[in-house]
């Protein structure tokens, strides 16, 4: 990313310059991030501090128009004694671990497999890009239909295989339900991996593999020694990314078991959810936002130390 | 392979790489030709994977003689055309001068657009539909384009900023000396110079908005402004296993996406690579 190319002298020196001749205009600066700031400030940050404060009130439908009395840390020990939120982050544990696990490793193998080069390859990489694009509503949908008990395509072709003697029904059974979500997801994820890791196969310097063959490495050694080490900024990112992004599923999760059967497919962002808007317990729903968005901090400040090392380089 | 000639092998690549897409766009696939075949091959004990007799029926019944879904549809243009616009009035100033303008803190604030990129939409929808409850708001075009711009701004700002870096310094200096003040020199000359991130960004926020479900469902309740997606999660719900009417909708909402996909293929993977990583 060396975009610049004169010497730091000589930038240091064009911004000491720069610096003076602005710094009088530099209140004009303000105004280019003004708006959007305000917007921001009003939506983002406003609500985010609302949504921290009513975690230590008891706001429900039903108070919602009064005043709200203030209880301390009560609903975070609430949440936490509340068994369905163990299952809950547990399932979310599972759904990100084996979605991110999946999608990665088929996202790999495909960008290994499209960054070599055939005819029709930008063609074939566009298309797969679409299950990206779709809407999690009807990626939801249309697996609700293949994973349907009766006449669901998955089952006709396990029976037809083989693998299973009668029809399961996946969505409401409860050891399959989750599964089934985490199934779609990984389709979805798929061509996001592929093409952030495609994007990061096309950058690496060819000369060094053209050195590993003479030497006489071959291609299993040239992935592990080479390809590997030097995707590395790319891999932890894009795993991060993942991580943060399937954390936050809810679509597909409403859609095709709407977190049952008794909880089995419930993630987190569903829980607060269903806590927030079908018991109307607002403060509790927040409360699992908070915890949320908690977990996820702590994982994007692991994002942030490496973006800054790999700017740094 | 060392034994074939070199262009069989790169047929045989070709050839590999369309059985795995289409084995992997099986899904998509699935969903149209279910929504063309008749009850009798959906229903059939050997799945048709070719439908034996194509039928319309299913479009008929809910594009045509019921006309219902083309207000959501249009709700979902009104919706999704708000917010990119609202999202790109905003973000683009932003980027500038993030790229190009002495601020303090500039470190500080793209920190905090990476961290809150990330946050999930419940977390914001819960305090949004109180907030916009005690305005009066629920039930708005305005609100949900709110909503869907507020998630997208901080992806947008950071995406964009790297365009406006890229542009060559030289031109809106030699517009300044020029006697062009700083916002005509932005807007006159930057802004169009920007035009293919302004694209990339534009289509995404326009595919984050048009998929939105949970803003949609929290904050409206009255269909005159509901979008397609809550109107396909109502429908899963009313008709669930109508299959044939459900992929029909499904198809049709997919559509507009395929076309923007396909108008804007060459930005929308540029600035995934590029937006994501960086």
């Amino acid at each position: 990313m060396n975009v610049e190319t004169d010497t730091s002298w000589q930038r240091n020196v064009t911004m000491e310059i720069r610096k003076k001749a602005k710094r009088k205009k530099s209140l004009g600066n303000y105004l280019f991030i003004l708006p959007g700031g305000v917007f921001l400030l009003l939506f983002l940050v406003f609500p985010i501090g609302y949504n921290l404060k009513i975690t230590f009130e008891d706001l429900t439908a039903l108070n919602i128009l009064k005043e709200q009395s203030f209880v301390g840390l009560e609903n975070y020990v609430t949440v936490l004694k509340d068994k369905i939120f163990l299952l809950s982050l547990k399932n979310s544990v599972i759904f990100t671990g084996l979605c991110i696990f999946f999608q990665f490793t088929i996202g790999f193998a495909f960008a290994l497999f499209f960054n070599k080069k055939f005819p029709g390859r930008n063609v074939m990489r566009a298309l797969i890009l679409i299950a990206w694009m779709i809407p999690m509503v009807i990626t939801g949908t249309l697996f609700k239909w293949m994973f349907a008990g009766d006449h669901g395509i998955i089952n006709h072709l396990l029976l037809w295989l083989g693998a299973i003697d009668q029809p399961i029904h996946w969505l409401i059974n409860d050891h399959t339900s989750l599964y089934s979500t985490i199934t779609a997801n990984i389709w979805i994820g798929i061509p996001f991996n592929m093409i952030i890791l495609l994007a990061g196969l096309q950058s690496l310097p060819e000369e060094t593999y053209e050195a590993a063959k003479v030497d006489g490495a071959g291609k299993i050694r040239q992935f592990f020694f080479i390809t590997l080490p030097l995707m590395k900024p790319t891999i932890l990112t894009l795993l991060i990314l993942g991580i943060i992004y399937t954390f936050k599923v809810f679509d597909i999760i409403l859609i095709m078991t709407g977190g049952g059967p008794v909880n089995s497919s419930t993630v987190l962002p569903f829980y607060s959810y269903e806590l927030a808007f079908t018991n109307y317990n607002f403060s509790l729903g927040a409360t699992i936002n908070t915890i949320m968005l908690g977990l996820l901090v702590l994982v994007a400040l692991v994002y942030l130390w490496l973006v800054r090392k790999e700017e740094n380089v | 392979m060392n034994s074939l000639p070199k262009v069989n092998n790169k047929y045989f690549t070709t050839a590999i790489a369309v059985i795995s897409t289409i084995i992997f766009l099986f899904p998509v696939y699935w969903m149209v030709t279910t929504s063309i075949k008749p009850m009798s091959g959906i229903l059939a004990t050997t799945p048709q994977i070719i439908p034996h007799e194509i039928q319309f029926q299913a479009y008929v019944k809910n594009f045509i003689q019921d006309t219902e879904i083309l207000r959501f549809f249009l709700n979902s243009v009104i919706i999704a055309t708000g917010s990119m616009i609202l999202t790109l009035l905003f973000a683009s100033p932003f980027a500038y001068a993030l790229a190009r303008l002495e601020l303090r803190g500039k470190g500080w604030m793209i920190g905090f657009l990476l961290v809150v990129q990330m946050l999930p939409n419940i977390m914001l929808a819960l305090p949004f539909f109180i907030l916009f409850s005690k305005l009066h708001l629920l039930n708005h075009f305005i609100s949900l384009i709110i909503a869907n711009a507020t998630l997208s701004m901080p992806f947008a700002i950071l995406v964009l900023r790297p365009f406006f870096m890229s542009i060559p310094k030289g031109l809106e200096e030699a517009a300044v000396i020029d006697g062009c003040n700083r916002f005509a020199a932005f807007w006159k000359i930057v802004l169009p110079l920007a035009k293919p991130g302004l694209l990339t960004v534009g289509s995404f926020c326009f595919l984050h908005a048009w998929g939105d479900l949970l803003f949609a469902l929290i904050l409206t309740t009255d269909k005159s402004v509901r979008p397609l997606t809550v109107h396909l999660y109502t429908f899963v719900g009313q008709y669930g296993t109508d299959w044939n009417s459900l992929m029909a909708v499904a198809t049709v909402c997919v559509i507009p996406i395929i076309i923007i996909f396909i108008a804007f293929q060459k930005h929308i993977v540029g600035g995934l690579a590029s937006g994501s990583v960086k």
